[in-house]
């Protein structure tokens, strides 16, 4: 679009500025006359491309070049010249004088007032600051001959830089500025530069990756940051990282294998089989600078090694971190399906309530006594009926209240056929952990694959146990569930267990049989002992195996939510709703 | 008994130091600021907060009153409603501002006040009188929970009372209790709390997600990261018994005694300059912050650190410095990082922008200047020599096939 050329009636610099706010409102920039590019945003001429220019639309002026905290406060003027070095103080001047004729120009009473003009232009003069590769100040300043040294990333030798912190109602005086910045070029001797063409685009975005926006000490490029800021940075690397890889120790281990030790390094397929993507996770670690393409494949970079180091060195807090990370519950996810409903009663484990007492009720006399409450009761009733002396009746005798609580004790049955290799394995685990540190119950971990089961973590209240267990996992080969359900319901029956709620997650069907030739319907068989053992059963599966699960479901007399997608926090809503359900009943 | 000034301070623990005595200092204005101190086990999280006894001022209250009035604004029952004359009467004493606990056996009536046992059951003249609990005799002092999350999970009913005395500032406390009226007293007090994350039953914002958000600063405890500092530890824990440098460790505490008073009297004085005011606004309303008090905590904890570092007036620095401690606990990590690191990116130092970093270093000035004047088009025309139609071009004007 171009400025037509009806509204000869209005001032040429008004229309301009009017243009020019609606244009930055686009969160774009422009060409004015064929030198000069404006806009509110970071803007530069691109390396390699003659007389191009490309706007950072998400690099706002104010942030970028001044330091501002608020956004859209300045606009940036870059007016093109051939290299060469111009005097800012010959450009303030030039800029000084167009302000003041502009001014004239629109209230031509000013040029009788030389106070009130001044003031004006001062008002203009103290908001512009120019640049060039021979110094820089306000117009102000250096109108006063103050100029100062420019720094290093900001000696332009091509454009004179301008910033004016100006409001939309003073864009009128761009166009002016814009005028005045070319006389002073060509008074300096140089020629004008032209800018052909203008690209709009956005700095690389950097937070798609696992942690790009992380401050990094070996990556910050200058400048000074608080300590503070660079231990919270690094703690949320190890934290992003050891949460990608569930524990420190295996972070630690898969960072080990890359140490340039070629012996230590542990073959692709085991890893891939681990955590799935292998390639994507290199590839941000390359990023991240701590991982270099070598001759023999990645190896760990100094500053890798560095990370390691620390990791060891600060495991415990680490490892507190992560397991406070894993505490922390998700927010509801709903997105399942529930099918079926087990009917199971649960014992309740009672225990005195010190912080509350009650009157003991005209029934029973059981519960403890609070003897100062009971005292001050009898006496409280002793000065209403007006007796002096202290007697303690029935009905004065406060007791402690009782709490109860069903303690759940949960057997995770894991599918770690191949396909469950990668997120689906993480999310398992991860629920795992979740239960183990956010209950006071027992966590117990089976999986099945290939051609058994086998219980990777029996019932233990013990965190260590737990992870080192999980990090055993190697997802692959087929799908035995009815030796998985089978051996679950045997750890559970051989356990001293309270109210027990097997959880099995699977992303199949049952593919291996374990007594007869048919897998699913060894599978039915296994999961009546479920229904006979008296144990809670929760199925939680994918919908293209519905028909099969809910039957199973129907014979351990159980529950089955059918999920889209076996992510933790899906998995951590079930569980902790299965584990509410339970106690409540 | 360790005392506050033998503490040895690290890099892991110095910011606890450093808001106790914020936190006295506030109190002392009558504007609490409430601290929980999170940390592993035997990381001194408890010893720290316990020992800065030590360095408590003293406050001035009517004479023999349990519930500490400030003779210039009386609040508790039996005071309140007296003269100036009859105040003057009673007359005033200094005592050592109040620190107390509440310990895990705490029941409502200790914490908030129950009816006097030893005066209900006096033979010669029983009555019915109040005896106030921990939080109203530590009025215009500090109250200390250690194992704040395990509190949070078996006391409700504290916690509860908690919410009321912490929600604002002067909070409020209600006791009730048969057979006497309803009292409600204002409470200037500020809770200090400790707890062990990694124990059960987990994180305080786990356990009870309100109470956590009342604590204005929550600070993670390091451990010592060096072998000088735990050995100079292990040192001091010997010396301990050696009486001798009694008078040393006193007149440490009286200097941290002054500079407690000197940053109280800065603090009343204080303003924050519009610009971090602003600043601190800003992050509210772009990071979507939940809770006000996460900035109204920014702001009085930047106006004390900068006087506790005798900065003349509040930086952004000392802003960056306080976001972590406010913001730990109401943001998730992520978020903290990304706050933290935008405020702090801002600024040419690592744009991308400069042509001179791009090209720069390995080519050094010239190759800069010959880099720029590959880029230079020559043959434009001066602004004042183009039409009025032809004055603003677009990125379509200008790649009119796109």
């Amino acid at each position: 679009m171009t400025v037509s050329g009806k509204n000869e009636a209005f001032d040429t610099s008004t229309l301009v500025g009017n243009y020019l706010g609606m244009y930055f409102d686009k969160e774009q920039g422009v060409r004015l006359g064929e030198t000069t590019v404006v806009s509110r945003k970071a803007h530069a001429l691109i390396p390699g491309k003659k007389g191009h220019v490309r706007v950072l639309t998400n690099r706002d002026a104010g942030k970028t070049y001044r330091n501002f905290v608020d956004v859209d406060q300045v606009v940036h003027i870059d007016v093109h010249h051939s290299p060469g070095e111009i005097d800012p103080r010959l450009v303030a001047r030039h800029i000084y004088w167009g302000i003041e004729q502009h001014l004239v120009e629109i209230d031509p009473s000013l040029g009788f007032n030389e106070e009130e003009k001044n003031k004006a232009v001062l008002e203009y003069a103290l908001r512009i600051e120019v640049v060039t590769a021979a110094g820089k100040g306000t117009v102000y300043d250096l109108s006063q001959g103050e100029v100062r040294p420019p720094d290093e990333s900001e000696r332009h030798a091509t454009h004179i830089h301008i910033l004016a912190s100006f409001t939309s109602d003073r864009y009128l005086m761009i166009l002016p500025v814009a005028q005045a910045a070319e006389e002073a070029i060509l008074e300096a001797g140089l020629s004008l530069g032209k800018i052909k063409r203008i690209v709009h685009g956005k700095e690389k975005a950097k937070q798609e990756s696992l942690a790009g926006y992380l401050i990094l000490p070996w990556r910050k490029s200058q400048g000074d940051y608080t300590s503070v800021l660079m231990r919270e940075n690094q703690n949320q690397l190890i934290l992003k990282l050891a949460e990608k890889f569930a524990s420190v120790e295996e972070l630690e281990e898969f960072m080990e294998s890359y140490s340039s030790n070629i012996f230590k390094r542990k073959s692709r397929e085991e890893q891939k089989r681990k955590v799935g993507d292998l390639d994507e996770y290199l590839e941000q670690l390359q990023d991240l600078g701590l991982m270099r393409k070598g001759l023999l494949g990645p190896t760990l970079t100094n500053e890798g090694k560095q990370l390691v180091q620390y990791m060891i060195r600060h495991r415990c807090d680490i490892e507190a971190e992560i397991r406070r990370s894993i505490r922390r519950t998700p927010g509801r996810s709903r997105s399942y399906q529930r099918i079926g409903k087990s009917e199971r009663s649960a014992s309740h484990i009672e225990f005195t309530n010190r912080n509350k007492t009650r009157p003991l009720g005209a029934s029973h006399w059981s519960g403890d006594i609070a003897v100062p409450e009971t005292i001050i009761q009898a006496r409280k009733r002793g000065l209403v009926t007006g007796d002096s002396r202290l007697t303690i009746r029935k009905e004065d005798l406060q007791v402690y209240d009782r709490k109860s609580y069903v303690p759940i004790d949960i057997c995770l049955l894991i599918d770690a056929s191949a396909s469950m290799a990668g997120d689906k394995r993480h999310a398992a685990c991860y629920l795992a952990e979740h239960l183990l540190l956010t209950g006071r119950e027992k966590v117990g971990v089976v999986i099945f694959q290939d051609t058994k089961a086998r219980v990777v973590v029996p019932f233990t209240r013990n965190h260590k146990y737990l992870s080192r267990g999980l990090a055993s996992i190697r997802p692959g080969g087929f799908t035995p569930m009815a030796d998985g359900i089978a051996t679950a319901v045997k750890l559970i029956t051989t356990t001293k267990v309270s109210n027990p709620l097997l959880l099995m997650i699977t992303d199949g069907v049952p593919n291996f049989p374990l007594w007869s030739m048919d897998a699913k319907a060894d599978a039915m068989k296994a999961a009546e002992a479920i229904a006979r053992s008296n144990i809670r059963f929760v199925c939680i599966g994918i919908e293209s195996n519905k028909i099969f699960l809910r039957d199973l479901v129907e014979v351990g007399k159980g529950t089955l939510y059918v999920v889209d997608d076996l992510n933790q926090n899906c998995l951590i809503d079930i569980a902790k709703y299965e584990r509410r359900m339970a106690s409540h009943e | 008994m360790k005392r506050y000034a033998d503490l040895s301070r690290h890099d892991g623990n110095q910011t606890l130091f450093d808001l106790v005595e914020m936190s006295i200092a506030a109190t002392y204005c009558g504007d609490p600021l409430h601290l929980h101190a999170e940390g592993l086990r035997g990381t001194g999280k408890t010893t720290i907060m316990r020992t800065a006894r030590d360095i408590l001022p003293t406050i001035t209250r009517v004479k023999g009153c349990i519930y500490n009035c400030d003779p210039r604004r009386p609040h508790c029952p039996v005071h309140r409603d007296m003269s100036a004359e009859e105040l003057a009467a009673v007359g005033v004493e200094e005592i050592q501002m109040p620190f107390l606990e509440i310990s895990h056996s705490a029941k409502v009536g200790t914490v908030a006040g129950s009816i006097d046992l030893a005066k209900i059951t006096d033979p010669s003249n029983p009555q019915a009188a109040l005896l106030p609990g921990v939080i109203p005799q530590a009025h215009r002092g500090i109250i200390f929970l250690d194992e704040i999350n395990r509190l949070a999970d078996t006391s409700p009913e504290i916690t509860d009372i908690l919410l009321d005395v912490m929600g604002n500032k002067p909070g409020r406390l209600q006791i009730e209790e048969a057979g006497l009226p309803v009292v409600e007293l204002p409470i200037i007090v500020s809770v200090w709390a400790a707890s062990n994350p990694d124990e059960e039953p987990g994180p305080l914002e786990e356990v009870r997600r309100q109470l956590s958000d009342r604590f204005d600063m929550v600070f993670y405890m390091g451990r010592p990261g060096s072998v000088e500092v735990v050995a100079d530890m292990l040192a001091k824990s010997r010396e301990k018994e050696k009486s001798t440098v009694d008078s040393k460790v006193e007149a440490l505490h009286a200097e941290y005694r002054r500079r407690i008073l000197e940053i109280a009297a800065g603090y009343a004085e204080a303003e924050l300059p519009d610009f971090l005011r602003n600043f601190i606004a800003r992050v509210y309303i772009k990071h979507n912050l939940e809770s006000l008090r996460a900035v109204e905590a920014i702001q009085q904890g930047t106006i004390l650190y900068s006087l506790l570092k005798k900065r003349k007036q509040p930086t952004v620095a000392d802003v960056i410095e306080m976001i972590p401690l406010a913001l730990k606990h109401r943001v998730d990590g992520d978020t903290l990082v990304k706050i933290m690191n935008s405020l702090e990116a801002r600024g040419t130092k690592e744009s991308i922008l400069s042509l001179k970093e791009k090209v720069g270093g390995a080519k050094g000035k010239g190759g800069v200047e010959k880099e720029e004047e590959e880029l230079f088009v020559g043959g434009a025309r001066r602004l004042k020599d183009i039409g009025r139609s032809e004055l603003i071009a677009t990125e379509k004007t200008l790649n009119p096939q796109d």
